[in-house]
């Protein structure tokens, strides 16, 4: 009965990847009747040729350097800003003076062009530290949002409860605020992870930021080799992709028993 | 030393809640308050236990730091397990290490019937076994006034009548005072050594009997 069951499982498991294959498949299959159409790789390169592409930038150490600095200033620039977002969002979300003075700062941050705090950054500070910079002014917006918003959120009555037994405000922030806050903090993670890529090689770019990711897509463009254009997006995106699971992983194997019921039982 | 309400003034908006309002409650005996609904029976145990202010009067006998309270619902941490739960309240114990009050939180389980459900968390438990936790939590807390807001109103009838006998059973021990509030005279009955009935707002005291 029991191993009928797992058998179940692993075939619904197996139909489900066998799904996600095909449906990248239809897209390749796209993407190369549209290319064999076009019928120039200067205009859009055939899956193949982004292939080759990719094979041959690996040959060189200097692609895994670009790589490995780019993912130093996402990671940098993510971590400062999700920490710092944790911590300033708490206290915001707790004091109302201090949410009073920090919001104006971010909301003119939030409805500021991306592209001008690059260029404006990149006037004060070395060109190599801008992408981290600005992903932290990008991302920290995002993190002190959700982190203030999860204070407000959290169970009222739980609160109450904790206030008629007299609960220290170290306990009640620790083990009622931190915990209600928790899935707040991981969406403005993700969302943080997917957005720093993004404006990490943007900043790279406007920066003139080496070595970098951003940089080797600029010259791509610039030297017109879109086949490694295709190349480096397709590195990004992989980049992204495998960095978003293995924070999610990281996430799921950490989480207690019962820590995702946020709602009062 | 009873609880003496004075000239207590409350309201929301337009609504008078409480106006010139007096009571005295007796101390270590269980006063039973019925009503009809939105009364303000709620309201008169959040103005003792603080979680509302009241415009003006004052309520007098009643140490801050010193209640327990049994909501409507357990109000339980649902991150937490029964036991950590427990330790919330008690202040110097560390939530996750055993310490100190773990043996009279062992001993609470028992006398609840949820000795073996000590590593469980809330959402695996029932209705009934998690308001039983919420009593276990009230007596634990070392208080001099119970708060008892329908604690028993969500239940079903056997289950009520068990934890009702639980509730009088662990009362037995310490002999808090309590402050029950229900729509359920047959609870009240049970329970209260002395029944108040209010009347709609402004509140006013309609009849005051003790049963024993």
């Amino acid at each position: 009965m029991i191993s009928t069951k797992l058998q179940n499982k692993q075939i619904q498991s197996l139909i489900k990847i066998a799904k996600k294959i095909g449906v990248a498949l239809f897209w390749v299959l796209l993407w190369a009747v549209a290319a064999w159409w076009v019928d120039s790789s200067l205009v859009l390169p055939s899956p193949l040729d982004t292939l080759k592409g990719i094979i041959t930038l690996s040959g060189n150490f200097k692609f895994f350097v670009s790589i490995g600095v780019t993912l130093l200033r996402v990671f940098g620039g993510v971590t400062i800003s999700v920490a710092l977002g944790l911590v300033l969002g708490l206290i915001g979300g707790l004091n109302k003076p201090f949410y009073e003075i920090m919001n104006p700062f971010v909301s003119i941050i939030k409805s500021l062009p991306v592209v001008s705090v690059i260029i404006l950054i990149n006037l004060w500070i070395a060109s190599g530290v801008v992408p981290l910079v600005v992903t932290f002014l990008i991302c920290f917006p995002v993190t002190w949002t959700n982190v203030v918003q999860g204070v407000h959120a959290t169970d009222d009555n739980l609160l109450q409860m904790a206030k008629v037994y007299n609960v220290s405000q170290q306990r009640i922030i620790r083990d009622i605020y931190i915990p209600a806050v928790k899935p707040y903090a991981v969406s403005a993670l993700m969302n943080a992870i997917g957005l720093g890529w993004k404006v990490t090689v943007t900043a790279e770019v406007l920066a003139n930021a080496l070595p970098s990711v951003g940089m080797n897509l600029y010259y791509s463009k610039i030297y017109l080799e879109t086949d490694l254009l295709f190349s480096w997006t397709f590195v990004i995106v992989m980049c992204s992709y495998i960095i978003e699971k293995v924070t999610l992983y990281i996430i799921e194997r950490n989480k207690r028993k019962g820590a995702d019921q946020c709602q009062l039982s | 030393m009873s609880i003496v309400i004075k000239n207590l003034k409350k309201s929301y908006g337009d609504q008078i809640i409480f106006d010139d309002f007096n009571l005295v409650l007796q101390e270590k005996k269980i006063t039973g308050i019925l009503g009809p609904s939105g009364a303000g029976k709620t309201t008169l145990l959040n103005l003792c236990c603080g979680l509302e202010k009241p415009d003006s009067g004052t309520i007098e006998g009643i140490n801050p730091t010193s209640i327990s309270y049994i909501f409507q619902e357990p109000r339980l941490l649902p991150w937490r397990t029964i036991r950590e739960n427990l330790r919330f309240v008690f202040k110097g114990q560390s939530i996750k290490k055993s310490g100190s009050h773990d043996k009279e939180i062992d001993e609470m389980l028992r006398m609840v019937g949820l000795d073996t459900v000590g590593d469980y968390y809330p959402q695996e438990l029932s209705g009934g076994m998690r308001q039983r936790v919420a009593i276990a939590r009230a007596f634990l807390y070392p208080s001099e006034l119970l708060l008892m807001d329908e604690p028993f109103s969500s239940l079903d009838l056997m289950l009520k009548n068990k934890l009702m006998g639980d509730f009088l059973k662990i009362w037995e021990q310490d002999k808090r005072t309590v402050v029950f509030v229900s729509h359920n005279q047959e609870e009240i009955n049970q329970l209260a050594h002395e029944v108040l009935t209010f009347s709609d707002k402004p509140v006013r005291v309609l009849k005051r009997e003790t049963i024993y």
